[in-house]
């Protein structure tokens, strides 16, 4: 057992660990040291209300912005100095605040390009169907224009591309943003189904009860630290969080 | 009839260079949402190379007076290495004058200013080693193809065959590459959204390389092509043509490849049509029609109703 035990320390890293990491913008701290893991399997949520942090987080986690202080690691090697393409090829999937669909490419392209760093073409055709099999509505439009989807198709056209790459953990900055109660719902459902398939998942949001319904765990951010973190049904409980965040 | 026929073939001979130009622009413009005006000194270094690479000498008032390549070259092969060359070219303007500025987050205008300065210093720079004479490539350059051909009852010379051929060419497969190939694609996404475009694993550095890297290409042809047709008028003659090709793509649509090539052709028809006793009028003739067309259409002809920027 015990001399096991060096051997399995690596594989037991979590995927994703952010080691007291700080973000400045210019003059202004939007993230102060924050710790936060993402264990293979989990589906952890990030929570908090506006400006707390949550979005710099991911950029952050994907290199689209450089911390202050502190470290990303994924798979316990750290991300300084790697560039956005290759946290995506290392696996990081991240769907981006606002959707951001190419408007000008149609549906099936915008998939295309999801797979971009892909080469297994049967791989890319499988999980197109299995796309539009998840999202049945994207099928019905896949020659129509991006731009002109509705919003709520826009957010599933957003995480279906994200998910053609393939990703090993993917990040959802804030996917139920402007959606319908029934699209929520929608969402959060594909979401737990992905996670029980295996994905691991970090999922940004400001809709806390929906996303705690559908997590392992959570972290609560507040003014760019963490100020509570715990299993879903401990943050359920947490009286502080019920009052500003759960609405009770 | 045929006096006509003659002018049309003028026009659409020259309007093809004015397209090929319009197109290398269009190419940076929708990556980057700016104009690299360094492109017709580009162009200029195109017909430079072509003029040397077929064993032309530099005249007697350079630094680099009396030169000669050791060995001559087909004009077909030397035309297209002037387009690498013009291509390599084109890259350091966009390492020198547009990647540090992206690197900093300035706003994308100040490379319209530091472009500007890349072109000049790479126009001063060849007179200095060239001096400010013109030079002329020779229609023997062809080699055995017939230097004119009649259609018609209109003399067409080959070199405006060429022209037309490979405007045509180029729009196509430019054309099928941006629309239906993977790294044509992800060009577009890096135009309308770079940010994006890098969470998806597009490399957005190289795709701009990429845009100047063609289009440079294209102006360095376009130059070759241009001596060979009238004549190397001296290290600043590819500004009048950088004017023109710039008005040329506002008159198409600003990052429109079909407009760029419509814009073009109708300009070099409008200044053919201007009769010979005015040809001093032409260039006037050119700007008069793109202010009105642009009056009417301030997008141009193609453009599209929203430019993104960067
Ligand atoms: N590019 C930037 N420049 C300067 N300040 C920024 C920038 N981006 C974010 N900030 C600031 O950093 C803080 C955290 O922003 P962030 O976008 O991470 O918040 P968020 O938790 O995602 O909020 P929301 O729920 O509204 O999306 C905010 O105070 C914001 O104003
Ligand atoms: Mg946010």
């Amino acid at each position: 057992m015990n001399t096991a035990a060096p051997l399995q320390a690596p594989l037991q890293a979590p995927l994703l660990h952010l080691e007291r990491l700080s973000v400045r913008y210019g003059r202004i701290a939007a993230l102060e040291e924050v710790d936060l893991e993402v264990r293979s399997g989990e589906l952890v949520t990030l929570l908090g209300s506006n400006g707390a942090g949550k979005s710099t987080t991911l950029k952050a986690i994907s290199q689209l912005v450089a911390p202050s202080g502190g470290a990303v690691r994924w798979r316990g090697q750290s991300l300084k100095g790697v560039a956005t393409e290759t946290t995506v090829r290392l696996g990081i999937g991240h769907c981006p605040e606002g959707r951001r669909v190419l408007s000008r490419q149609s549906v099936a392209t915008n998939l295309e390009l999801g797979a971009y760093l892909r080469r297994d073409h049967s791989g890319i055709a499988t999980d197109l169907e299995r796309c539009y099999g998840l999202f049945p509505r994207l099928a019905e439009r896949r020659s129509q224009l991006a731009g002109s989807l509705s919003g709520g198709e826009q957010q599933m056209l957003a995480i279906a591309r994200a998910l053609m790459g393939r990703p090993t953990l993917l990040m959802l900055d804030e996917p139920s943003l402007g959606l319908a109660p029934k699209l929520v719902a929608e969402v959060m459902g594909i979401l737990a189904e992905l996670h029980r398939q295996g994905l691991s998942i970090l999922l940004v949001e400001q809709n806390a009860r929906a996303a705690l319904a559908i997590a392992s765990r959570g972290y609560l951010l507040e003014a760019g630290r963490v100020s509570r973190s715990g299993s879903a049904t401990e943050l359920l409980d947490d009286e502080g969080l019920q009052a500003s965040y759960l609405g009770r | 009839m045929d006096h006509l026929l003659q002018l049309l073939v003028n026009g659409l001979s020259s309007g093809a260079v004015y397209a090929l130009f319009a197109l290398g622009y269009t190419l940076v413009f929708s990556v980057l949402g700016v104009i690299n005006f360094a492109h017709g000194a580009v162009f200029t270094l195109g017909a430079y190379f072509t003029y040397l690479l077929i064993g032309g000498a530099v005249g007697a008032n350079g630094l680099l007076a009396g030169l000669q390549l050791p060995f001559t070259l087909p004009f077909p092969l030397a035309l297209l290495l002037a387009g690498v060359g013009a291509a390599a070219v084109s890259l350091l303007v966009e390492a020198a004058a547009f990647r540090p500025l992206r690197r900093r987050g300035a706003d994308p205008l100040l490379a319209l200013i530091s472009s500007l300065g890349a072109g000049v210093i790479l126009v001063n720079l060849l007179q200095l080693l060239v001096g400010a004479e013109s030079y002329a490539i020779p229609t023997s350059a062809l080699g055995t193809l017939p230097a004119a051909v009649s259609l018609g009852g209109a003399q067409v010379r080959t070199v405006q065959l060429l022209l037309m051929a490979i405007a045509a060419l180029v729009v196509v497969v430019l054309t099928l590459w941006l629309e239906r190939s993977r790294g044509g694609k992800a060009l577009q996404a890096v135009a309308e959204d770079p940010t994006t475009a890098r969470l998806l694993g597009i490399n957005s550095d190289r795709m701009v390389q990429l845009a100047f890297g063609v289009s440079g290409f294209l102006a360095g042809v376009a130059g070759g092509l241009v001596g060979l047709s009238v004549s190397i008028a001296g290290p600043y003659f590819g500004i009048g043509y950088g004017l023109k090709g710039l008005g040329v793509l506002v008159l198409g649509g600003l990052g429109s490849v079909p407009g760029a090539v419509l814009g073009g052709l109708i300009v070099g028809l409008a200044e053919a049509l201007v009769p010979a006793d005015y040809s001093g009028f032409k260039d006037a003739v050119a700007y008069a029609f793109l202010f009105a067309v642009l009056l009417l259409r301030p997008r141009g002809l193609l453009g599209r109703p929203t430019i993104t920027k960067v």
